[in-house]
């Protein structure tokens, strides 16, 4: 065995090799070696142990533990595979946690549904039972449905004949529908529509089904328009529920909601003969002997949902990123745990090429790519996950593996949804804004992106998994460059070991988010109480639980949702609410803050403001309302609000109407918290200097109550950054790389940078979609800004300065400027006195030490002497030498210990390149300040 | 005159040696980007062969393993360096990246919490540890044993028996030393703090140098051949190092406390031998090995031939009894990351783990060897000795092999004025204290 690419250098033991192995090969020992060793030759020296201990088995072992881990992989799939079905459960009531419901298009069941025949939506439910077991339940005799107006003058006996019209114009728009009948029927009934102000309690609308959920909208379209009625003319329809997604329809009409357990009575249910899908149990029913139960109880519990989280890692090429056409899936970690247990059941790791074991750990090794892939989909199949979850698997992992089935052209690969000879398909969809997002279906399967929910759900810097995980589970996470990735696999068994513990880290983190952020609970139950399956809230917006919940309320109501035309800019805009100006000021008393008791419940409560009480124009001069019994928004009436007192802010800081600070108390005892709005620290486009700037003065200015102490500290700070004395981790300034250089309109400085660092390396270089650190540094004046960004890791390499100036004017004092204002720290006034002080104080000790440069050599001894100017004082300057080392020596330690910590590894060197890292910079700036300040202090020594 | 009247003691002769601290000089090591892997990698490359050799005695009929080489079940020997995960241990990251906290972070005396756990790493890989064979709050991270259990489904190691390298091997002591003679420890000078009293040090130089007490007492100052100072000399306020240049008056009072210690230095040098090693509050490097005090912080002490810069650790020879020492820094990391009775606990748990400083590098600072442990003692010292302590306190301690070590805590001599001789004959020892009292 070679250690051949491996990169890291082990330092050659300078004692004999272990003597106890070499006894057990039956080698002789050898004479102890003295002084060092060429350290390959070590290295070789403990992995051929290893061979020859191979090598002295004989075949039968060999063959025996072949036959072995053949049994390993059949125990294996025994041990994922899901709890076996007991007898009884053909015969019980069937009651399950549904997580997901769609409709397929099918032959319609004989059986269940007799004398019916032609295609019919049948309703997909999967879910998993208390015991563990996936279901699948198909539902049928559903049907789609809609309403119209019932148009003035048509009777019963008309039904018939609208119903002729309106099949006649269906096979019209669509002859490929393959059903005897479009339009199934057609009835009368009472219902109200939700909209206006009405006096007749019901009036008749008709009801409208068709065959498929695809005909609604090919009817609406035709009623929209409007169609040719004996007797009445061309005639137009307003549609009502026109627009409702057949599965809402049907939870909606079932009283089911999203997540909530469901019975199917005995008896009441068929088993296919041949099923359909991989579900342990699969059975057809009719929609009328569902029992939807509501989650109270038992059955608010949640069911042991299987949940795999998995990671992939690809082998990109230098200076690109992984793409599916060209680079290989190298490894993938997958974690299953239940729901509602803390640990996970199933850990492994799927490796191309070996990879050393790794405790508590399933490592499973291929020689071929299309072994892995196909390993990896035979795992899904056998573990049978009800949810999928990963960081940006929807976008990056999934359609990842499936395109580069397809450029391997393994065909079966995409079959691991639950349905039967189904693929899993990848579409391209651009609906959120300009971002390019990929949509994967696996049938069955709930996917869930810890990364989108996160990025829906919370307001952060940052969302790399390595900052997001930092933020919610204070840990940092050891990160790979990836083009350190395909140095690590191209290595050998150990150094795939070492990729293969990150990835299965990469795996581990979002189940470990899950659980965190309780995401499968609230999801559940957000979809519980809006009633909306569990997919739409991550995949949908906020409208489609408002329609939800509404629908449920109509039903109850008998009321009916017009199926609102709208085109968002035809309903023109509205005016914002009144602002009152801001009296800005710190204020050092107390300020009680009273907020509207639900200020719009209340609003509509008090002027009866529903959709049903609304009037049209038209209506009030028909009925002839007098005003004092309408109301006209806006009223600029007094309300009949009723105010609360909420908290109070002592002391408080009001910049202006949408920017304040101030301790928060709802109890005498102890303040809160401070409350902050609209001073932004948690913008990325600021450096760290001016978060923790603003954080600390306010901390002062406000906790503290030590105004004078917060403009010192601004002094200090400000001082410190125009002396370059400021980290400069604390500067770097991170912006999104979303095209390339040439793409940018207007130059941006990570443009620029990006395109410089291509220049100088392409494997290290930003690609698009990375984040792009970058400090502003000193040039030439008159350099724009955007010449004047730089790698950070550059800047510290080749000790470049930095631009205070920029950072001052262009960070500290937009941000800043206003909290200080308010209370007489004229930032601007003195900064430029101590600017200029301090920039003469630093120019003139430059030119000082450059003039003398030959004779004074930096306060330090060149040869053994100092100059003359610094004779008599060694022990002074030396003290401060010495000092300076120590500091830096003390960093050094704690630094590079603290990213052993995080790698897990003491006996690795440290690899992490994270960016997000707060002490990444430090720690490279810490290795390179300690090399000189060493030959610094080195010069001392004669 | 009374003095002709009085007996001259001549001071009593011995060799001295201190080539033993040659592996504590940092020379041409340089700052080159290398990472601490290396020196847990040495650490643990020479540490197991010895525990290597010691399993067979051990535990004859167990196989010795690697992490990678677990089976589930099936006892073995296990060697690695121990790694403590503790849920209160100070971490750099927490102050970079934490929002400020209303209330202000609390520095506590020991980092221990209930539940902490070790983890045995090899390069191979990590392993959990269980049972109760090995106490968590004992062991701290970098320790290098050998483990007996076994690996349960849960992939955690159950501990039954833990091996310690054990007190290395000792150099014969000399049983031919007929005279008593001294060699006198102190630490904590502190020249330069509030608590240091200068008449209290200047009553211990000149006792040294005869000068004080009768004629018995003159005898028993005679006898001492040697004196260490171990570390923490002076002290004054790092931070005035930092930031701009010193005003003059600063730059003078800063100076003020070398001044004076070179003094005081530059009195017992003309007299005895001396050694003074850097503690952590001298002008010296923080990361151990610390380096010797420069020379030109000492100019009036510095030309004498007895008066010697040493590093900390410091290994020397008197008259062939060694000794070995520091200037307290790893044991009260120890201190702070694990617990024991007394603090010479601490002390005999370094030797029979064979390493001076098994925290370093992990929460003391030291230098990123690349190709050796240099804290790895390969040679019981007879005098072990450790600065800088709170107060006095002594054991002798035998060895399974025969080996005697005196164990010492020097206490600061700022705060209790005591230092500490010990008879090279029989290595018994004793303090001498001096007080001061002003009405």
């Amino acid at each position: 065995m070679k250690r051949g690419g491996n990169p890291k250098k082990r330092p050659p033991p300078s004692h004999t090799p272990p003597a106890g192995k070499h006894r057990a090969t039956g080698n002789p020992t050898p004479s102890p070696v003295i002084g060092t060793l060429e350290d390959e030759f070590v290295d070789e020296d403990v992995f051929m142990d290893e061979s020859l201990v191979l090598g002295e088995e004989d075949e039968e072992s060999l063959i025996l533990r072949d036959m072995e881990e053949r049994e390993a992989v059949s125990t294996r799939s025994s041990t994922w595979a899901r709890p076996p079905l007991s007898p009884a459960y053909l015969s019980n009531s069937e009651i399950y946690q549904q997580l997901e419901i769609d409709y397929v298009l099918k032959e319609s069941n004989k059986e269940l549904l007799p004398g019916s025949s032609g295609q019919a939506a049948v309703i997909r439910i999967f879910g998993v039972t208390r015991e563990g077991h996936s279901v699948c339940c198909f539902v049928h005799g559903f049907e789609p449905y809609f309403y119209i107006p019932c148009p003035p003058g048509m009777g019963p006996d008309d039904i018939s004949h609208f119903h002729q019209i309106l099949e006649g114009k269906m096979k019209e728009s669509n002859k490929n529908f393959s059903v005897p009948k479009c339009v199934r029927h057609i009835e009368m009934v009472q219902k109200r529509s939700i909209m206006y102000y009405q006096q007749q309690k019901s009036q008749t609308f008709l009801k409208i089904t068709v065959a498929l959920p695809t005909m609604v909208a090919t009817c609406r379209g035709i009623l929209d328009k409007g169609i040719q009625l004996h007797g009445l003319g061309m005639k137009s329809f307003q549609t009502y529920e026109s627009n409702i997604v057949f599965a809402l329809r049907f939870m909606v009409d079932r009283d089911i909601v999203g997540g909530n357990w469901i019975e199917v009575p005995a008896g009441k249910y068929k088993k296919n003969a041949r099923t359909f899908t991989y579900c342990q149990l699969e059975f057809n029913c009719l929609y009328s002997d569902l029992i939807s139960h509501a989650a109270e109880g038992e059955y608010s519990k949640m069911a042991p949902f299987r949940v795999l989280s998995f990671d992939i890692e690809c082998a990109g090429r230098k200076g690109h990123f992984p793409e599916a056409k060209h680079d290989p899936v190298i490894q993938i970690a997958n974690l299953v745990t239940l729901q509602g247990e803390d640990q996970p059941f199933v850990r492994n790791v799927m490796t191309l090429k070996s990879c050393a074991p790794i405790v508590g750990v399933d490592v499973m090794s291929f020689e071929a790519e299309r072994e892995v892939l196909l390993a990896w989909r035979d795992f899904i199949r056998d573990v049978d996950p009800d949810i999928i979850i990963g960081y940006n698997i929807c976008k990056f992992d999934l359609p990842y593996l499936i395109e580069r089935a397809a450029t391997l052209g393994i065909e079966d690969f995409p079959l691991f949804g639950r349905v039967k000879n189904s693929r899993v398909q990848v579409k391209d969809s651009r609906q959120q804004g300009t971002r390019e997002s990929k949509e994967t279906t696996i049938e069955g399967r709930f996917q869930f992106d810890l990364f989108q929910a996160i990025l829906r759900d919370y307001k952060l810097s940052s969302y790399s998994l390595n900052s997001v995980s930092a933020h919610f589970l204070s840990e940092q996470k050891e990160d790979v460059h990836h083009s350190i990735i395909t140095d690590l696999q191209n290595g050998n068994a150990e150094t795939r070991r070492r990729l293969a513990v990150y990835c299965l880290k990469d795996a581990y983190l979002p189940q470990r988010l899950l659980d965190k952020l309780m995401y499968i609970y609230n999801y559940v139950e957000m979809a519980r109480v809006t009633g909306v399956p569990i997919s739409f809230l991550l995949a949908r917006g906020q409208s489609i639980k408002v329609l939800s919940q509404l629908l449920r309320k109509a039903k109850q109501k008998n009321l009916v949702l017009p199926n609102a035309k709208q085109s968002g800019s035809e309903q023109g805009s509205y005016e914002g609410a009144t602002v009152l100006e801001a009296r800005t000021g710190f204020y050092e008393k107390p300020i009680a803050t009273l907020d509207f008791a639900s200020l719009y419940p209340s609003i509509m409560m008090a002027y009866n403001l529903c959709y049903c009480t609304l009037v049209t124009p038209e209506d009030v001069r028909k009925l002839n309302l007098p005003p004092e019994q309408i109301h006209k928004t806006p009223s600029g009436e007094t309300f009949p609000i009723k105010l609360e007192f909420e908290k109070v802010y002592f002391p408080y800081l009001l910049i202006n109407k949408k920017r304040y600070a101030g301790l928060l108390w709802t109890n005498p005892q102890k303040f809160d918290k401070m409350d902050t709005k609209g001073i932004e620290t948690v913008r990325r486009d600021n450096c760290l200097l001016v978060k923790n700037l603003v954080t600390e003065s306010l901390h002062k200015i406000l906790i503290d109550r030590d105004v004078p102490g917060a403009a010192e500290y601004v002094k200090n700070t400000i001082s410190d950054l125009l002396m370059n004395r400021i980290d400069l981790s604390l500067l770097v300034i991170t912006k999104g790389l979303t095209k390339t250089g040439d793409d940018y309109e207007v130059k941006s400085a990570h443009g620029e940078l990006a395109e410089r660092m291509r220049k100088r390396d392409p494997a290290t270089a930003p690609n698009v979609g990375d984040r792009v650190p970058y400090v502003i540094i000193k040039a030439a004046k008159g350099a724009k800004a955007y010449e004047r960004s730089e790698d950070p890791i550059y800047v510290l390499e080749n000790n470049i300065p930095i631009d205070p100036n920029y950072y001052l004017e262009n960070q500290i004092s937009k941000q800043g400027t206003s909290p200080w204002k308010s209370h007489e720290v004229n930032i601007n006034s003195y900064s430029f006195k101590q600017r200029h002080y301090e920039i003469c104080q630093e120019t003139t000790e430059l030119c000082w030490l450059q003039s003398f440069d030959q004779v004074h050599h930096g306060h330090l001894p060149l040869n053994g002497t100092l100059c003359s100017r610094c004779k008599g004082r060694e022990a002074e300057l030396y003290c401060k030498n010495v000092s300076q080392v120590s500091d830096l020596e003390e960093l050094f330690g704690r630094l590079w210990t603290q990213c052993q910590e995080c790698q897990g590894s003491l006996h690795q060197d440290v690899l992490c390149t994270s960016r997000d890292c707060p002490i990444f910079y430090r720690r490279m700036k810490a290795q390179k300040d300690m090399a000189v300040a060493k030959q610094q202090l080195d010069r001392w020594s004669f | 005159m009374e003095i002709d009247s009085e007996k001259i003691h001549e001071r009593k002769q011995s060799d001295y040696n201190n080539l033993q601290d040659e592996r504590f000089e940092i020379q041409k090591e340089m700052y080159r980007g290398q990472q601490y892997s290396q020196i847990y990698f040495a650490r643990l490359h020479l540490m197991r062969t010895l525990l290597y050799s010691l399993a067979p005695t051990w535990k004859p009929h167990l196989p010795v393993c690697k992490v990678l080489g677990l089976e589930e079940g099936k006892e073995c020997i296990l060697v690695g360096t121990l790694f403590k995960h503790m849920k209160l241990k100070p971490c750099v990251l927490d102050e970079y990246s934490k929002e400020r906290s209303v209330t202000p972070l609390v520095k506590p005396h020991n980092f221990m919490h209930p539940d902490d756990n070790l983890i045995l790493e090899d390069e191979s890989g990590r392993v959990k540890l269980g049972g109760s064979a090995l106490s968590p709050a004992i062991y701290v991270t970098g320790v290098v044993v050998a483990l007996h259990g076994k690996e349960t489904s849960a992939g955690e190691f159950v501990v039954e028996d833990v091996l310690e390298a054990g007190l290395p091997p000792q150099i014969e002591r000399p049983l031919n030393l007929q005279e008593d003679k001294y060699v006198v420890l102190l630490s904590g000078l502190c020249i330069g703090s509030s608590s240091s009293n200068p008449l209290q040090f200047q009553l211990l130089v000149d006792h040294i140098n005869g000068y004080l007490g009768d004629e018995k007492v003159h005898a028993l100052a005679a006898q001492i051949v040697h004196v260490v100072i171990a570390g923490n000399s002076v002290e004054f306020p790092r931070k005035l190092f930092n930031g701009q240049n010193l005003a003059s008056k600063d730059q003078s009072t800063l100076y003020e406390p070398i001044k004076e210690l070179d003094i005081m230095l530059n009195q017992i040098a003309a007299g005895v031998s001396i050694d003074i090693m850097p503690g952590l509050n001298d002008p010296a490097n923080f990361a151990l090995p610390q380096q010797p005090l420069n020379r030109c912080l000492f100019p009036g002490s510095a030309p004498y031939n007895t008066f010697r810069s040493c590093t900390n650790p410091h290994s020397f020879d008197v008259d062939n009894i060694r000794f070995l020492g520091t200037s307290g820094q790893n044991i009260d990391d120890l201190d702070k990351y694990s617990e024991a009775e007394s603090k010479l606990d601490f002390v005999e748990r370094t030797l029979r783990w064979r390493h001076l400083a098994p925290t370093a590098p992990n929460t003391l600072g030291c230098y990123p060897f690349t190709d050796r442990d240099p804290f790895l003692i390969e040679t019981c010292p007879h005098v072990y000795f450790v600065g800088n302590q709170d107060k006095y306190d002594t054991r002798l301690l035998k060895g399974s092999e025969g080996q005697l070590v005196r164990l010492i805590c020097v206490p600061k001599f700022c705060e209790t004025g005591t230092a500490v001789a010990v008879n090279l004959r029989n290595l018994e020892c004793h303090t001498l204290s001096f007080s001061t009292q002003m009405n």
